[in-house]
Protein backbone atom coordinates (compact mmCIF):
# COMPACT_ATOMS: atom_id res chain seq x y z
CA UNK A 1 0.00 0.00 0.00
CA UNK A 2 2.88 2.13 0.10
CA UNK A 3 2.87 2.83 -3.92
CA UNK A 4 0.39 4.07 -4.40
CA UNK A 5 -0.26 7.58 -5.54
CA UNK A 6 -2.73 9.35 -3.20
CA UNK A 7 -3.57 12.47 -5.60
CA UNK A 8 -4.76 10.06 -8.32
CA UNK A 9 -5.44 7.06 -6.60
CA UNK A 10 -7.38 8.05 -3.70
CA UNK A 11 -8.95 11.60 -3.90
CA UNK A 12 -11.90 11.95 -5.86
CA UNK A 13 -12.16 7.92 -5.55
CA UNK A 14 -15.56 6.24 -4.74
CA UNK A 15 -15.13 4.80 -0.89
CA UNK A 16 -16.48 1.19 -0.59
CA UNK A 17 -17.22 -0.45 3.34
CA UNK A 18 -16.52 -3.85 4.61
CA UNK A 19 -19.84 -5.14 3.03
CA UNK A 20 -19.05 -3.37 -0.66
CA UNK A 21 -21.55 -0.64 -0.12
CA UNK A 22 -20.90 2.64 -1.85
CA UNK A 23 -20.66 5.27 1.02
CA UNK A 24 -19.61 8.44 -0.76
CA UNK A 25 -16.55 9.49 -2.48
CA UNK A 26 -13.35 11.04 -1.25
CA UNK A 27 -13.65 13.98 -1.20
CA UNK A 28 -10.31 15.79 0.84
CA UNK A 29 -7.28 14.26 2.51
CA UNK A 30 -6.14 15.10 5.58
CA UNK A 31 -2.49 15.76 5.30
CA UNK A 32 0.95 15.78 8.05
CA UNK A 33 4.01 17.32 6.45
CA UNK A 34 4.14 14.65 3.40
CA UNK A 35 1.54 12.24 5.37
CA UNK A 36 -1.75 11.07 4.78
CA UNK A 37 -3.49 10.78 8.36
CA UNK A 38 -7.19 11.06 7.22
CA UNK A 39 -9.89 10.89 4.49
CA UNK A 40 -12.52 13.37 5.16
CA UNK A 41 -15.49 12.42 3.38
CA UNK A 42 -18.82 14.96 3.11
CA UNK A 43 -20.65 17.98 1.71
CA UNK A 44 -18.62 19.77 4.22
CA UNK A 45 -15.86 19.72 2.11
CA UNK A 46 -16.97 20.61 -0.95
CA UNK A 47 -16.61 24.35 -0.79
CA UNK A 48 -12.69 24.49 -0.58
CA UNK A 49 -12.58 22.70 -3.60
CA UNK A 50 -14.94 24.36 -6.08
CA UNK A 51 -14.86 27.89 -5.57
CA UNK A 52 -18.62 29.50 -6.33
CA UNK A 53 -19.79 26.42 -7.64
CA UNK A 54 -18.75 24.10 -4.68
CA UNK A 55 -19.83 26.74 -2.46
CA UNK A 56 -23.36 26.58 -3.91
CA UNK A 57 -23.52 22.59 -3.88
CA UNK A 58 -21.65 22.79 -0.09
CA UNK A 59 -25.06 24.64 0.88
CA UNK A 60 -27.61 22.29 -0.95
CA UNK A 61 -25.46 19.33 0.30
CA UNK A 62 -25.56 20.71 3.76
CA UNK A 63 -22.59 20.88 6.01
CA UNK A 64 -22.18 17.00 7.25
CA UNK A 65 -18.21 16.03 7.73
CA UNK A 66 -16.51 12.79 8.26
CA UNK A 67 -13.11 12.52 9.07
CA UNK A 68 -12.05 8.51 8.86
CA UNK A 69 -8.13 8.00 10.24
CA UNK A 70 -6.25 6.53 7.27
CA UNK A 71 -5.97 3.34 9.33
CA UNK A 72 -9.00 2.08 8.73
CA UNK A 73 -8.53 1.99 5.19
CA UNK A 74 -8.39 -1.72 3.95
CA UNK A 75 -6.61 -1.47 0.93
CA UNK A 76 -6.86 0.79 -2.57
CA UNK A 77 -8.29 -1.04 -5.74
CA UNK A 78 -10.53 0.83 -8.50
CA UNK A 79 -11.89 1.60 -5.11
CA UNK A 80 -10.99 2.77 -1.63
CA UNK A 81 -12.09 0.25 0.35
CA UNK A 82 -12.57 0.62 4.17
CA UNK A 83 -12.71 -1.91 6.98
CA UNK A 84 -16.26 -1.62 8.56
CA UNK A 85 -18.92 -1.26 7.69
CA UNK A 86 -20.31 2.56 6.69
CA UNK A 87 -22.81 2.94 9.89
CA UNK A 88 -19.76 3.17 12.23
CA UNK A 89 -17.55 6.03 10.45
CA UNK A 90 -21.40 7.80 9.94
CA UNK A 91 -21.17 7.03 6.31
CA UNK A 92 -24.41 6.59 4.51
CA UNK A 93 -26.10 8.11 7.32
CA UNK A 94 -28.82 9.66 4.56
CA UNK A 95 -29.39 6.86 2.41
CA UNK A 96 -30.41 4.99 5.87
CA UNK A 97 -33.08 7.94 6.88
CA UNK A 98 -34.58 7.40 3.99
CA UNK A 99 -34.86 3.51 3.12
CA UNK A 100 -38.18 3.04 5.95
CA UNK A 101 -39.55 5.62 3.86
CA UNK A 102 -39.77 4.05 0.53
CA UNK A 103 -40.13 0.56 2.15
CA UNK A 104 -43.63 1.28 2.75
CA UNK A 105 -44.27 2.15 -0.88
CA UNK A 106 -45.22 -1.35 -3.07
CA UNK A 107 -42.35 -2.81 -5.15
CA UNK A 108 -39.69 -1.11 -2.82
CA UNK A 109 -38.00 -4.35 -1.82
CA UNK A 110 -38.83 -6.58 -5.28
CA UNK B 1 -27.91 -22.26 -28.74
CA UNK B 2 -29.92 -20.29 -26.04
CA UNK B 3 -26.82 -17.45 -26.04
CA UNK B 4 -26.89 -16.97 -29.28
CA UNK B 5 -30.90 -16.60 -28.91
CA UNK B 6 -30.10 -13.81 -26.39
CA UNK B 7 -27.44 -11.76 -27.86
CA UNK B 8 -30.61 -11.73 -31.09
CA UNK B 9 -32.71 -10.66 -28.77
CA UNK B 10 -30.44 -8.21 -27.27
CA UNK B 11 -29.89 -6.93 -30.45
CA UNK B 12 -33.11 -6.87 -31.82
CA UNK B 13 -33.93 -4.72 -28.45
CA UNK B 14 -30.72 -2.16 -28.90
CA UNK B 15 -32.37 -1.40 -32.59
CA UNK B 16 -35.53 -0.62 -31.12
CA UNK B 17 -33.99 1.22 -28.40
CA UNK B 18 -31.68 2.99 -30.64
CA UNK B 19 -34.18 5.99 -32.10
CA UNK B 20 -34.90 8.45 -29.61
CA UNK B 21 -37.07 11.79 -30.53
CA UNK B 22 -34.06 13.92 -31.28
CA UNK B 23 -33.21 11.13 -34.24
CA UNK B 24 -37.22 11.22 -34.74
CA UNK B 25 -37.18 14.81 -35.22
CA UNK B 26 -34.25 15.92 -37.05
CA UNK B 27 -33.68 12.77 -39.56
CA UNK B 28 -37.25 13.85 -40.76
CA UNK B 29 -36.69 17.13 -40.72
CA UNK B 30 -34.06 16.98 -42.45
CA UNK B 31 -35.18 14.75 -45.28
CA UNK B 32 -37.89 17.10 -45.68
CA UNK B 33 -35.74 20.39 -45.90
CA UNK B 34 -32.78 19.30 -47.90
CA UNK B 35 -34.03 16.14 -49.65
CA UNK B 36 -31.16 13.27 -49.75
CA UNK B 37 -28.37 15.61 -49.09
CA UNK B 38 -27.53 15.40 -45.67
CA UNK B 39 -27.88 11.45 -45.62
CA UNK B 40 -23.86 10.99 -44.91
CA UNK B 41 -24.13 12.92 -41.40
CA UNK B 42 -25.83 9.61 -40.44
CA UNK B 43 -23.42 7.14 -40.61
CA UNK B 44 -20.53 9.79 -39.07
CA UNK B 45 -22.83 10.27 -36.00
CA UNK B 46 -23.29 6.25 -35.84
CA UNK B 47 -19.77 5.73 -35.79
CA UNK B 48 -19.26 8.64 -33.50
CA UNK B 49 -21.13 6.62 -30.99
CA UNK B 50 -19.69 3.59 -31.61
CA UNK B 51 -16.28 4.42 -31.04
CA UNK B 52 -17.04 6.09 -27.91
CA UNK B 53 -19.78 3.64 -26.50
CA UNK B 54 -17.22 0.91 -27.21
CA UNK B 55 -14.77 2.92 -25.05
CA UNK B 56 -16.83 3.84 -22.38
CA UNK B 57 -17.92 0.01 -21.85
CA UNK B 58 -14.08 -1.17 -22.26
CA UNK B 59 -13.29 1.04 -19.10
CA UNK B 60 -16.43 0.03 -17.68
CA UNK B 61 -15.43 -3.73 -17.78
CA UNK B 62 -11.51 -3.45 -16.94
CA UNK B 63 -11.62 -0.70 -14.44
CA UNK B 64 -15.18 -0.59 -12.88
CA UNK B 65 -15.50 2.80 -13.91
CA UNK B 66 -18.66 4.65 -15.25
CA UNK B 67 -18.46 7.62 -16.90
CA UNK B 68 -19.12 10.21 -14.32
CA UNK B 69 -16.53 7.92 -11.81
CA UNK B 70 -13.97 8.80 -14.75
CA UNK B 71 -14.98 12.54 -14.94
CA UNK B 72 -14.59 12.68 -11.29
CA UNK B 73 -11.45 11.21 -10.87
CA UNK B 74 -9.91 12.79 -14.13
CA UNK B 75 -10.74 16.27 -14.17
CA UNK B 76 -11.46 16.89 -10.35
CA UNK B 77 -13.89 18.39 -7.97
CA UNK B 78 -14.23 21.78 -9.50
CA UNK B 79 -14.48 20.76 -13.29
CA UNK B 80 -16.24 17.86 -12.41
CA UNK B 81 -18.95 19.16 -10.79
CA UNK B 82 -19.20 21.54 -13.88
CA UNK B 83 -19.28 18.63 -16.22
CA UNK B 84 -22.21 17.45 -14.22
CA UNK B 85 -24.27 20.75 -13.86
CA UNK B 86 -23.95 21.18 -17.67
CA UNK B 87 -25.31 17.22 -18.49
CA UNK B 88 -27.82 16.74 -15.92
CA UNK B 89 -29.65 20.35 -17.48
CA UNK B 90 -29.33 18.30 -20.91
CA UNK B 91 -30.57 15.44 -19.54
CA UNK B 92 -33.62 16.87 -18.31
CA UNK B 93 -34.13 19.08 -20.94
CA UNK B 94 -34.30 15.65 -23.10
CA UNK B 95 -36.39 13.96 -20.41
CA UNK B 96 -38.63 16.39 -20.90
CA UNK B 97 -38.86 16.36 -24.59
CA UNK B 98 -39.27 12.41 -24.81
CA UNK B 99 -41.99 12.35 -22.00
CA UNK B 100 -43.56 15.12 -24.50
CA UNK B 101 -42.99 12.78 -27.02
CA UNK B 102 -44.74 9.84 -25.51
CA UNK B 103 -48.10 12.14 -24.49
CA UNK B 104 -48.65 13.31 -28.33
CA UNK B 105 -48.22 9.45 -29.23
CA UNK B 106 -50.66 8.55 -26.82
CA UNK B 107 -53.09 11.07 -27.74
CA UNK B 108 -52.76 9.85 -31.49
CA UNK B 109 -53.79 6.84 -29.92
CA UNK B 110 -56.09 7.84 -27.30
CA UNK B 111 -57.48 11.11 -28.16
CA UNK B 112 -57.04 12.26 -24.28
CA UNK B 113 -56.16 15.32 -23.84
CA UNK B 114 -52.49 16.27 -23.74
CA UNK B 115 -51.74 17.67 -20.50
CA UNK B 116 -53.91 14.66 -19.29
CA UNK B 117 -51.68 12.28 -20.89
CA UNK B 118 -48.43 13.90 -20.03
CA UNK B 119 -49.40 13.40 -16.12
CA UNK B 120 -50.21 9.70 -17.19
CA UNK B 121 -47.08 9.45 -18.82
CA UNK B 122 -45.20 9.72 -16.62
CA UNK B 123 -47.32 7.86 -13.81
CA UNK B 124 -46.69 4.76 -16.03
CA UNK B 125 -43.53 5.13 -16.67
CA UNK B 126 -42.57 5.88 -12.88
CA UNK B 127 -44.79 2.55 -11.97
CA UNK B 128 -42.64 0.32 -15.11
CA UNK B 129 -39.50 1.79 -13.59
CA UNK B 130 -40.34 1.22 -9.97
CA UNK B 131 -41.66 -2.41 -10.30
CA UNK B 132 -40.05 -4.12 -13.41
CA UNK B 133 -36.42 -5.68 -13.57
CA UNK B 134 -34.58 -3.43 -16.27
CA UNK B 135 -34.25 -6.82 -18.61
CA UNK B 136 -37.77 -6.58 -18.86
CA UNK B 137 -38.01 -2.61 -19.65
CA UNK B 138 -35.13 -3.22 -21.97
CA UNK B 139 -37.00 -5.97 -23.70
CA UNK B 140 -40.36 -4.44 -24.37
CA UNK B 141 -39.61 -0.94 -24.82
CA UNK B 142 -36.86 -2.66 -27.28
CA UNK B 143 -39.74 -4.52 -29.18
CA UNK B 144 -42.09 -2.27 -29.11
CA UNK B 145 -39.52 0.39 -30.60
CA UNK B 146 -39.08 -2.04 -33.39
CA UNK B 147 -42.42 -1.30 -34.85
CA UNK B 148 -39.97 1.78 -36.45
CA UNK B 149 -38.61 -0.62 -39.16
CA UNK B 150 -42.41 0.23 -40.59
CA UNK B 151 -40.46 3.01 -41.45
CA UNK B 152 -37.63 1.32 -43.07
CA UNK B 153 -40.60 -0.64 -45.55
CA UNK B 154 -42.20 2.97 -46.29
CA UNK B 155 -38.83 3.96 -47.44
CA UNK B 156 -38.30 1.17 -49.74
CA UNK B 157 -42.12 1.23 -51.11
CA UNK B 158 -42.10 4.84 -51.59
CA UNK B 159 -39.53 4.25 -53.99
CA UNK B 160 -36.55 6.96 -53.72
CA UNK B 161 -34.85 7.96 -56.37
CA UNK B 162 -31.47 5.39 -55.61
CA UNK B 163 -29.18 7.73 -57.53
CA UNK B 164 -29.91 10.69 -55.50
CA UNK B 165 -30.28 8.27 -52.35
CA UNK B 166 -26.45 7.62 -53.34
CA UNK B 167 -25.22 10.73 -53.51
CA UNK B 168 -26.50 11.98 -50.70
CA UNK B 169 -23.70 9.38 -48.93
CA UNK B 170 -21.27 11.92 -50.50
CA UNK B 171 -19.91 14.46 -47.99
CA UNK B 172 -20.48 17.72 -49.51
CA UNK B 173 -22.45 21.58 -48.30
CA UNK B 174 -25.37 22.49 -50.01
CA UNK B 175 -25.46 25.47 -52.22
CA UNK B 176 -28.20 27.03 -51.18
CA UNK B 177 -29.48 27.89 -47.65
CA UNK B 178 -25.74 26.78 -46.29
CA UNK B 179 -26.23 27.97 -42.46
CA UNK B 180 -29.63 25.79 -42.43
CA UNK B 181 -27.83 22.73 -43.64
CA UNK B 182 -25.23 23.16 -40.94
CA UNK B 183 -27.51 23.56 -38.73
CA UNK B 184 -28.77 20.35 -39.31
CA UNK B 185 -25.47 18.35 -39.66
CA UNK B 186 -24.66 19.66 -36.40
CA UNK B 187 -28.24 18.07 -34.68
CA UNK B 188 -28.22 15.12 -36.33
CA UNK B 189 -24.56 14.37 -35.16
CA UNK B 190 -25.85 15.61 -32.19
CA UNK B 191 -28.87 13.71 -31.84
CA UNK B 192 -26.91 9.94 -33.13
CA UNK B 193 -24.00 10.85 -30.54
CA UNK B 194 -26.90 11.93 -27.33
CA UNK B 195 -24.31 11.60 -24.24
CA UNK B 196 -27.06 9.76 -22.13
CA UNK B 197 -26.96 6.63 -24.46
CA UNK B 198 -22.53 7.00 -23.22
CA UNK B 199 -23.64 7.23 -19.53
CA UNK B 200 -26.35 4.65 -19.77
CA UNK B 201 -24.27 2.31 -21.77
CA UNK B 202 -21.24 2.50 -19.25
CA UNK B 203 -23.11 2.21 -16.03
CA UNK B 204 -24.79 -0.75 -17.72
CA UNK B 205 -21.54 -2.16 -18.20
CA UNK B 206 -20.90 -1.86 -13.98
CA UNK B 207 -24.50 -3.25 -13.34
CA UNK B 208 -24.05 -6.48 -15.31
CA UNK B 209 -20.74 -6.87 -13.90
CA UNK B 210 -18.52 -7.06 -17.43
CA UNK B 211 -15.17 -7.88 -16.60
CA UNK B 212 -12.48 -7.85 -19.36
CA UNK B 213 -13.22 -11.10 -20.74
CA UNK B 214 -16.26 -8.96 -21.76
CA UNK B 215 -15.11 -6.54 -23.82
CA UNK B 216 -15.43 -8.58 -27.21
CA UNK B 217 -19.05 -8.93 -26.44
CA UNK B 218 -18.90 -5.11 -25.36
CA UNK B 219 -17.34 -4.47 -29.28
CA UNK B 220 -20.24 -6.06 -30.96
CA UNK B 221 -23.14 -5.15 -28.27
CA UNK B 222 -21.59 -1.37 -29.64
CA UNK B 223 -21.12 -2.32 -33.55
CA UNK B 224 -23.76 -4.10 -33.98
CA UNK B 225 -26.36 -2.52 -32.09
CA UNK B 226 -25.96 0.69 -33.18
CA UNK B 227 -25.43 0.67 -36.62
CA UNK B 228 -28.44 -1.55 -37.15
CA UNK B 229 -30.31 1.82 -35.29
CA UNK B 230 -28.50 3.54 -37.79
CA UNK B 231 -30.70 2.10 -40.68
CA UNK B 232 -34.15 3.25 -38.85
CA UNK B 233 -32.21 6.80 -39.26
CA UNK B 234 -32.23 6.44 -42.47
CA UNK B 235 -34.88 5.26 -43.31
CA UNK B 236 -36.72 8.01 -41.23
CA UNK B 237 -34.64 10.87 -43.20
CA UNK B 238 -35.70 8.79 -46.86
CA UNK B 239 -39.18 9.25 -45.59
CA UNK B 240 -38.98 13.06 -44.65
CA UNK B 241 -37.69 13.61 -48.46
CA UNK B 242 -40.03 11.26 -50.25
CA UNK B 243 -42.92 12.13 -48.67
CA UNK B 244 -42.60 15.40 -46.99
CA UNK B 245 -40.59 17.54 -49.12
CA UNK B 246 -42.61 16.52 -52.28
CA UNK B 247 -45.22 17.75 -50.88
CA UNK B 248 -43.83 21.01 -49.35
CA UNK B 249 -44.71 19.77 -45.81
CA UNK B 250 -42.81 20.75 -42.78
CA UNK B 251 -42.92 18.17 -40.13
CA UNK B 252 -43.18 20.04 -37.03
CA UNK B 253 -45.76 17.93 -35.04
CA UNK B 254 -44.38 14.85 -34.10
CA UNK B 255 -47.88 12.82 -35.34
CA UNK B 256 -46.91 14.24 -38.88
CA UNK B 257 -43.78 12.01 -38.78
CA UNK B 258 -45.78 9.01 -38.27
CA UNK B 259 -47.76 9.78 -41.51
CA UNK B 260 -44.75 9.73 -42.97
CA UNK B 261 -45.84 5.63 -43.11
CA UNK B 262 -49.27 6.22 -43.72
CA UNK B 263 -48.91 7.35 -47.44
CA UNK B 264 -47.09 4.17 -48.49
CA UNK B 265 -48.95 1.63 -46.88
CA UNK B 266 -52.28 3.44 -45.36
CA UNK B 267 -53.47 2.89 -41.89
CA UNK B 268 -51.85 -0.20 -40.75
CA UNK B 269 -48.45 1.81 -41.27
CA UNK B 270 -49.64 4.20 -39.36
CA UNK B 271 -50.77 2.71 -36.10
CA UNK B 272 -47.34 0.90 -36.61
CA UNK B 273 -45.39 4.19 -36.80
CA UNK B 274 -47.41 5.73 -33.70
CA UNK B 275 -46.71 2.53 -31.62
CA UNK B 276 -43.11 2.47 -32.90
CA UNK B 277 -42.98 5.84 -31.73
CA UNK B 278 -44.81 5.66 -28.18
CA UNK B 279 -42.30 2.63 -27.18
CA UNK B 280 -39.15 3.84 -28.59
CA UNK B 281 -39.59 7.70 -27.13
CA UNK B 282 -40.95 5.68 -23.98
CA UNK B 283 -38.00 3.88 -23.47
CA UNK B 284 -35.48 6.59 -24.25
CA UNK B 285 -37.16 8.48 -21.33
CA UNK B 286 -36.39 5.54 -19.20
CA UNK B 287 -32.78 5.43 -20.70
CA UNK B 288 -32.50 9.47 -19.62
CA UNK B 289 -34.07 9.43 -16.49
CA UNK B 290 -31.93 6.34 -15.26
CA UNK B 291 -28.62 8.48 -16.89
CA UNK B 292 -29.16 11.59 -14.98
CA UNK B 293 -29.48 9.43 -11.71
CA UNK B 294 -26.22 7.36 -12.44
CA UNK B 295 -24.44 10.72 -13.09
CA UNK B 296 -25.06 12.11 -9.91
CA UNK B 297 -25.00 9.26 -7.63
CA UNK B 298 -21.46 8.37 -9.21
CA UNK B 299 -20.34 12.09 -9.01
CA UNK B 300 -21.13 11.98 -5.12
CA UNK B 301 -20.45 8.53 -4.48
CA UNK B 302 -23.82 7.66 -3.56
CA UNK B 303 -25.37 3.67 -3.58
CA UNK B 304 -27.16 3.45 -7.09
CA UNK B 305 -28.06 0.77 -9.58
CA UNK B 306 -31.48 -0.58 -11.04
CA UNK B 307 -30.80 -4.17 -10.30
CA UNK B 308 -31.29 -2.81 -6.35
CA UNK B 309 -34.48 -2.43 -5.45
CA UNK B 310 -35.64 1.03 -4.78
CA UNK B 311 -35.06 0.56 -1.30
CA UNK B 312 -31.63 -0.43 -1.67
CA UNK B 313 -30.36 2.67 -3.69
CA UNK B 314 -32.76 5.78 -1.72
CA UNK B 315 -31.04 8.53 -2.93
CA UNK B 316 -30.62 6.90 -6.61
CA UNK B 317 -34.29 6.15 -6.48
CA UNK B 318 -35.84 9.65 -5.33
CA UNK B 319 -33.34 11.47 -7.77
CA UNK B 320 -35.00 9.69 -10.17
CA UNK B 321 -38.09 10.23 -9.04
CA UNK B 322 -37.60 13.72 -8.92
CA UNK B 323 -36.48 14.38 -12.62
CA UNK B 324 -39.79 12.60 -13.80
CA UNK B 325 -41.53 14.75 -11.75
CA UNK B 326 -39.06 18.08 -12.95
CA UNK B 327 -39.43 16.81 -16.54
CA UNK B 328 -43.04 16.77 -16.17
CA UNK B 329 -43.07 20.37 -14.38
CA UNK B 330 -41.64 21.36 -17.61
CA UNK B 331 -43.78 20.15 -20.36
CA UNK B 332 -46.89 20.69 -18.27
CA UNK B 333 -46.06 24.73 -19.24
CA UNK B 334 -47.27 23.65 -22.87
CA UNK B 335 -43.74 23.78 -24.52
CA UNK B 336 -43.68 22.75 -27.84
CA UNK B 337 -41.74 19.18 -27.51
CA UNK B 338 -40.19 19.35 -30.58
CA UNK B 339 -39.11 22.94 -29.87
CA UNK B 340 -37.56 21.19 -26.85
CA UNK B 341 -35.89 18.25 -28.66
CA UNK B 342 -34.23 20.47 -30.84
CA UNK B 343 -32.56 22.16 -27.79
CA UNK B 344 -31.96 19.45 -26.05
CA UNK B 345 -29.92 17.94 -28.68
CA UNK B 346 -28.19 21.36 -29.73
CA UNK B 347 -26.98 22.05 -26.18
CA UNK B 348 -26.39 18.25 -25.69
CA UNK B 349 -23.77 19.15 -28.86
CA UNK B 350 -22.58 21.99 -26.96
CA UNK B 351 -21.60 19.33 -24.08
CA UNK B 352 -20.40 16.48 -25.35
CA UNK B 353 -16.93 17.44 -25.05
CA UNK B 354 -17.14 18.02 -21.08
CA UNK B 355 -18.07 13.81 -21.09
CA UNK B 356 -16.08 12.45 -24.26
CA UNK B 357 -12.53 13.85 -23.17
CA UNK B 358 -12.21 12.17 -19.35
CA UNK B 359 -13.54 8.69 -21.22
CA UNK B 360 -10.54 9.45 -23.85
CA UNK B 361 -7.84 10.14 -21.10
CA UNK B 362 -8.86 7.23 -18.59
CA UNK B 363 -9.21 4.56 -21.72
CA UNK B 364 -5.39 5.37 -22.70
CA UNK B 365 -4.16 5.49 -18.60
CA UNK B 366 -2.15 2.05 -18.33
CA UNK B 367 -3.02 2.50 -14.46
CA UNK B 368 -6.42 2.20 -15.00
CA UNK B 369 -6.39 -0.11 -17.95
CA UNK B 370 -3.51 -2.50 -18.10
CA UNK B 371 -3.11 -3.95 -21.36
CA UNK B 372 -6.66 -2.81 -22.18
CA UNK B 373 -5.38 0.82 -23.19
CA UNK B 374 -6.78 2.11 -26.70
CA UNK B 375 -5.35 0.79 -29.58
CA UNK B 376 -4.18 2.29 -32.36
CA UNK B 377 -7.65 2.73 -34.21
CA UNK B 378 -9.65 3.55 -30.97
CA UNK B 379 -7.31 6.37 -30.46
CA UNK B 380 -7.63 7.68 -34.44
CA UNK B 381 -10.99 7.56 -34.52
CA UNK B 382 -11.39 9.22 -30.63
CA UNK B 383 -9.10 12.23 -31.22
CA UNK B 384 -11.26 12.43 -35.05
CA UNK B 385 -14.35 12.18 -33.31
CA UNK B 386 -12.91 15.01 -30.45
CA UNK B 387 -11.82 17.17 -33.02
CA UNK B 388 -15.50 16.95 -34.63
CA UNK B 389 -17.07 17.16 -30.97
CA UNK B 390 -15.28 20.30 -30.36
CA UNK B 391 -16.42 22.13 -33.68
CA UNK B 392 -20.00 20.92 -33.36
CA UNK B 393 -20.27 22.54 -29.66
CA UNK B 394 -18.51 25.69 -30.91
CA UNK B 395 -20.89 25.93 -33.78
CA UNK B 396 -23.65 24.88 -32.45
CA UNK B 397 -25.30 27.64 -30.75
CA UNK B 398 -24.30 30.15 -33.07
CA UNK B 399 -25.71 27.92 -35.97
CA UNK B 400 -28.99 27.74 -33.72
CA UNK B 401 -28.84 31.77 -33.72
CA UNK B 402 -28.55 32.31 -37.17
CA UNK B 403 -31.25 29.70 -38.22
CA UNK B 404 -33.62 30.88 -35.26
CA UNK B 405 -33.41 27.67 -34.25
CA UNK B 406 -33.92 25.85 -38.10
CA UNK B 407 -36.56 28.14 -38.71
CA UNK B 408 -35.80 29.98 -41.92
Amino acid sequence: MDKIHIGRNVLDHQLLDSDGRRCGNVDDLALEGNEVVAIHVGPGYWQRRAGLLGRVAGFIGGSNRVRIPWSEVEKVDAAVRLRRPAPEYGLGKIDDRLRPYLERVPGAKR
Amino acid sequence: MSKLLNLALGILAAIGGFVDIGDLVFNTAAGATFGYQLLWVIPVGVLGIIVYSEMSGRVAAVSEKAVFDAVRERTGFAAGLSALLASEVVNLLTLAAEIGGVAIALQLLAGLPYRVLLVLAVVALAVVVWTLQLEWIERVFGYGGLCLVVFAVAAVKLGPDWAKTGNGFIPHIAQNNSWLYLYFAVGLLGAAMTPYEVYFYSSGGIEDRWTAEDIGLNRANAIVGYALGGFLSIALMIVGASVFLRHGINPEHLGTIALGAEQPLGKIGLLLAVVGILFAVGGAAIDTVFSGAYNLAQFFGWEWGRYRHPAGAPRFALTWVFLLVAALAIVLTGVDPVMLTEYAVIFSAVALPLTYIPILLVANDPEYMGRHVNGRLANVLGLGYLIVIMVIAIAAIPLMIITNVGQN
